[in-house]
């Protein structure tokens, strides 16, 4: 798997810092999971976050703390380290994704079709898997926030070039592309999104209403 | 009384042109303080195979108020950080054994630590917020956990410390103000004493060169 597309630093930089909303941080995690460039620049801002713990203004601890935490480890026995149960029985999605509950797959527009990813609600960003059909080719469109992209399975193209397997794209407002889904076979995409998508032109407007993705 | 203020800037600037506090930090952050060096990786290694009290307690005297320090200016409520903190420790306990000196320096796996609780936290919260409007039943495990797949990569150990130790203390300090401590840019421009203008292009070189270094190093 030869990974083309990264994530833009600040993004990775804002996942190794825990600030991503829920859904973005699964895409990034799971681009992250299968590309070891990413792997290392998470591992370097990680790096660099430890020295700041060790730099940072101590603050006064409660004063029994100590005690509440050694009681806290004796009472309840280590966890065995039980992984949480697979909600998911597709063995072909990236391990980061098992631990999520998806929906059943419901169909978007003709030869295209999603299954909605389970979050805790905690972010404004959908996840979902998006599903399209080889050759297809999607509508023209826009985004009204911005859209987190990555390929699972198969390949798209659109003006910022060929998108396959690993690859991340990253769309917003101001960008307005038309991707080309390859021959090769389905695409299956991790996708988060925030705002809407919005067709442009005549058909666009046309099946708008039924593109409730 | 300016002169008086003059006075004691001018000590500090002709230094490295950053503020005392900063700079004193910078040569913490470095660790090669002139501080005897605590082997934090020794004492994780002491209480994964001996569950060794006093160890624990000099990595708790240690870190757990570092911990709350960070959450607290990573915006978290006393309280909360409180929490976090004192979860982390318990979580530090029960994961030592999965700690590999190899790989990760211990504070950076301390605050893998603490930054996966923080994300459940919020979660959590936020679910059970929602609950309170709705009748879904809450029987999500813990996601951030997968997050902790990332530090055991631990070949990558060397070059990334080499990384580290190429970027400028100012570009270190940047991406430790903006992302780790979640600083407003005014207070990153006052801190480096670089116009706020520069803070958004500092930030982005920094990252750019990150990015270089770790890729020419490949």
């Amino acid at each position: 798997m030869t990974i083309s597309h990264h994530p833009p630093e600040d993004l990775l930089a804002d996942f190794a810092a825990g600030k991503l909303e829920e859904a973005h941080q699964l895409v990034v995690g799971v681009h992250v999971a299968g590309c070891a460039r990413c792997a290392r620049f998470v591992q370097t801002i990680e790096h660099l976050a430890g020295a700041a713990l060790e730099d940072v203004e101590p603050v006064p601890i409660a004063p029994d703390a100590f005690d509440r935490v050694m009681s806290a480890i004796h009472e309840s026995p280590p966890e065995t380290a039980a992984p949480p149960a697979a909600s998911t029985t597709d063995h072909d999605l990236p391990p980061a994704l098992r631990r999520y509950r998806i929906g059943k797959r419901r169909r978007v527009a003709p030869g295209l079709s999603l299954r909605p990813i389970e979050l805790s609600g905690s972010g404004q960003a959908r996840a979902f898997l998006l599903r399209s059909a080889p050759g297809s080719r999607m509508l023209e469109h826009t985004h009204t926030g911005t859209e987190l992209t990555l390929v699972l399975e198969g390949s798209f193209s659109h003006e910022g070039g060929r998108f396959g397997p690993g690859d991340f794209d990253y769309g917003d407002d101001e960008i307005d592309h038309r991707p080309v889904v390859g021959d090769e076979g389905p695409c299956v995409c991790l996708v988060a999104m925030t705002g809407d998508l919005r067709m442009n032109g005549f058909l666009g407007r046309l099946i708008g209403p039924f593109v409730r993705l | 009384m300016i002169a008086a203020i003059r006075a004691l800037e001018m000590p500090i600037r002709a230094e490295v042109a950053l503020p005392r506090r900063v700079a004193a930090r910078l040569s913490i952050g470095a660790s090669r303080g002139p501080k005897a060096k605590v082997d934090w990786a020794d004492l994780i290694g002491r209480v994964a195979s001996d569950g060794d009290r006093e160890a624990f307690k000099r990595l708790f005297e240690h870190f757990a108020p570092r911990i709350k320090g960070l959450m607290l200016r990573a915006g978290c409520s006393p309280d909360e950080a409180e929490e976090i903190a004192q979860n982390t420790m318990i979580a530090v306990w029960r994961k030592a054994h999965q700690f590999d000196p190899a790989t990760a320096g211990a504070p950076a796996w301390i605050f893998t630590i603490a930054r996966n609780l923080r994300i459940d936290f919020f979660r959590r919260r936020s679910r059970a917020e929602r609950l309170q409007t709705s009748s879904e039943l809450p029987d999500e495990a813990d996601q951030a956990e997968a997050a902790d797949i990332l530090i055991s990569r631990g070949q990558d150990a060397a070059r990334i410390a080499s990384a580290i130790a190429q970027l400028s203390a100012e570009q270190s300090m940047v991406v430790r103000l903006s992302f780790i401590e979640e600083r407003p840019h005014p207070e990153i421009a006052s801190a480096l004493g670089i116009p706020l203008g520069t803070v958004k292009s500092r930030i982005r070189l920094a990252m750019n060169r990150l990015r270089d270094i770790l890729d020419e190093d490949a």
